[in-house]
């Protein structure tokens, strides 16, 4: 069985080998837009997640994602066979 | 003149030459629509919008993503003399509401009677739609595609006065300003950029490859119509699709064969930093005669990292091609000539900034290094003017002022707007710049417009974010840019009497980030009464970032080192490497 996701954890490193930041103390519900990050590496950390977890999230679904969880809730959708961590 | 839609009804019987839509037969297959079929897919849609009461005049509202849906419904309304109004699409990370807030804003300017969306952005569209009494009807792109029921009309005869499209310039939601292109200016402007500026020949066997948003100027009249009017083949990479993955970029050109493309200073960072040099060995882009760069300040560091990192792949260095352009001008007001490399001009800070001269440095002076633009095409001029209007001789800094047939008609149903642009019938472009010998430099910007990842923010609405903060008094922030590595960069100096600095910068970072979806630089927190003021006691943008960018910010009365400042400008003036370059420098 695979593994379970856990996105927050995903997000970190996204984050990191993106845009080179770490963010010890993200949840999820951080904002996305309150880490700062510009909206160019924003759409990258959104294709890492696509790459990693080989999903396609329609691009108008984008606009409606604004907390890590709201990501976290948009791919458990698309990957109905998959567990997700809380 | 020869314009668009004529163009577009003489393309029966060209069955080689066409658009390639990357990907939109599935991943990995693209679609291709000669220019024979784009004209019956266009005619298609002129019949549609006839059957739907549309007339002559009428606006059209286009949000649609997809290249192969937006290019058929925009030339079909234009077909038919209606005017498409196209906007951006909601695709970026959680903003659907401040995008909402925009669309109404533009379109109850706009007062289009029909919104042409796709099924699946209409979905989310349709809460705003309400709030938009002119909108009679929405229709899908797709419904647009089927076959019409009654006859496929035939081009309108237009004249060159008649508005060919409106332009809203991107980012400003507080009263957008739309810009008439006209059918005549449109003409001018493309055939400029396809025979003066690229200097397009059958012989060249050019193909334009762009993954520019169609919504935007350079993506819709540098990829769409111009190659139209060549006539060229173009390839269309969804936006998206870069922005997510930027190697696809260069991947594309290898693997059509393209020999131009253009993006703003920002794509080439990315690309750069995406490319991998095992990926870079196996491009061949020795057929690219033109890497366009415009659409945002220019870099000169982002372009040589550029050049240097896809040596192997063939690329020449002299297909580099920095160009200056707006909105206002249809799109391009001047190119550098198609067989020089990237130059720039090395000129002395300190003129710079205290006589507002363009010298060439001789001595160890601090440099600031300007990029040239090339000239404007024939008929069309490029002046330096001070504030009174005079028009000042050559290395003289002032604003650049452009006129000839490819200037716009004016902002949509905005007399005052339209009069502010102009003065004696030359178009105020708001940008700092000189001209040496008839070559254009520009410099900064005189118009508070910041432009970060190619799209404009009114720094006001930064400063008012800033001020809401807890810790900051209201009219105590000045938001600015600096040059950073990939793109202009947000820097705040904020006026507090900060017990704890470090926290104060978080709140406004993250503030800024979640209203704008802004990264914040840098923050400079001063005492209060330290930042320049006019004589009425309002804080000054263009003084406070001179002294952010010579060091002698917050120094007031106290004369900032000097030693410091030409070290910090020297360091800033390498803007690829600035962030990096102060910390190295004062240990940071």
């Amino acid at each position: 069985m695979a593994e379970r996701i856990d996105v927050v954890e995903m997000f970190k490193q996204a984050a990191f080998e993106v845009d080179n930041r770490r963010l010890p103390d993200l949840k999820s519900d951080t904002v996305i837009a309150s880490l700062g990050m510009d909206s160019v590496a924003i759409m990258e950390l959104v294709s890492y997640f696509e790459e990693k977890l080989g999903v396609r999230i329609p691009d108008e679904e984008l606009s409606k994602i604004r907390t890590v969880r709201d990501l976290r809730d948009t791919i458990a959708r698309l990957l109905p066979d998959r567990q997700f961590a809380a | 003149m020869i314009g668009v839609v004529p163009t577009l009804n003489a393309c029966q019987g060209e069955h080689s030459l066409g658009f390639t839509f990357v990907g939109a037969k599935g991943p990995g297959e693209d679609l291709f629509l000669s220019f024979h079929d784009l004209r019956l897919a266009a005619q298609r849609r002129a019949a549609h919008f006839a059957a739907a009461g549309l007339r002559r005049g009428d606006r059209v509202a286009l949000i649609v993503p997809e290249g192969e849906h937006f290019i058929p419904a925009f030339l079909g309304a234009m077909w038919s003399g209606m005017i498409p109004v196209p906007l951006y699409p909601p695709i970026s990370l959680g903003k659907l509401d401040a995008f909402m807030d925009a669309l109404v804003s533009i379109l109850n300017v706009a007062r289009p009677r029909v919104l042409v969306t796709t099924e699946r952005v209409g979905k989310v569209l349709w809460s705003a739609v309400g709030r938009i009494p002119s909108i009679e009807k929405m229709l899908t792109a797709e419904s647009l595609a089927a076959e019409p029921a009654g006859p496929l009309p035939p081009a309108a005869d237009l004249r060159d006065d008649e508005i060919a499209f409106l332009q809203f310039t991107s980012g400003s939601t507080a009263l957008p300003k739309g810009v008439m292109v006209t059918h005549g200016s449109l003409a001018a402007n493309c055939l400029g950029i396809v025979r003066d500026g690229l200097k397009i020949r059958p012989e060249n066997n050019d193909v334009a490859i762009s993954w520019l948003p169609l919504y935007h100027d350079m993506g819709l009249i540098g990829f769409v119509l111009s190659p139209l009017m060549a006539p060229i083949s173009a390839v269309f990479i969804p936006t998206l699709s870069f922005i997510k993955n930027a190697t696809l970029w260069m991947e594309t050109l290898h693997r059509h064969r393209g020999t131009i493309t253009f993006a703003p200073n920002f794509a080439y960072a990315l690309a750069t930093k995406r490319a991998k040099p095992g990926q870079i060995a196996c491009w061949d882009l020795s057929r690219m005669r033109v890497f366009g760069c415009g659409a945002e300040p220019i870099n000169p560091e982002t372009l040589r990292a550029f050049v240097k990192a896809m040596a192997p792949s063939g690329l020449k260095p002299e297909a580099i091609l920095p160009c200056y352009g707006m909105a206002e001008a249809t799109l391009a007001m001047s190119f550098v000539s198609l067989d020089e490399p990237m130059k720039t001009d090395r000129i002395d800070a300190e003129r710079y900034h205290g006589d507002a001269k363009a010298t060439p440095v001789t001595n160890g002076a601090a440099v600031l290094e300007v990029v040239n633009c090339g000239r404007p095409f024939p008929g069309h001029e490029i002046s330096v003017q001070d504030e009174e209007g005079r028009i000042l001789p050559d290395r003289h800094v002032g604003e650049l002022c452009f006129r000839g047939p490819s200037v716009t008609a004016g902002y949509w149903e905005n007399p005052e707007a339209t009069k502010a642009a102009f003065r004696d019938g030359w178009l105020r472009t708001g940008d700092l710049g000189y001209l040496d010998a008839g070559e254009v430099f520009v410099s900064g910007r005189i118009k508070d417009i910041l432009i970060v990842n190619g799209r404009n923010y009114h720094p006001q609405v930064i400063e008012w974010l800033v001020d809401e903060t807890p810790g900051v008094r209201r009219g105590s922030s000045v938001v600015f840019t600096r040059p950073g590595p990939a793109s202009e960069e947000i820097v705040v100096a904020v006026e507090a009497r900060a017990d704890d600095p470090a926290s104060l910068k978080a709140r406004i970072v993250a503030r800024v980030g979640e209203e704008l979806q802004l990264s914040v630089a840098d923050i400079v927190v001063v005492p209060p009464g330290t930042l320049p003021k006019t004589s009425s006691g309002k804080l000054q943008r263009r003084k406070t970032r001179e002294q952010y960018l010579n060091g002698s910010i917050g120094k007031a009365g106290r004369g900032g080192s000097t030693r410091l400042a030409v070290a910090r400008h020297l360091a800033l003036s390498w803007v690829g490497r600035a962030r990096h370059e102060v910390r190295k420098l004062f240990g940071g």
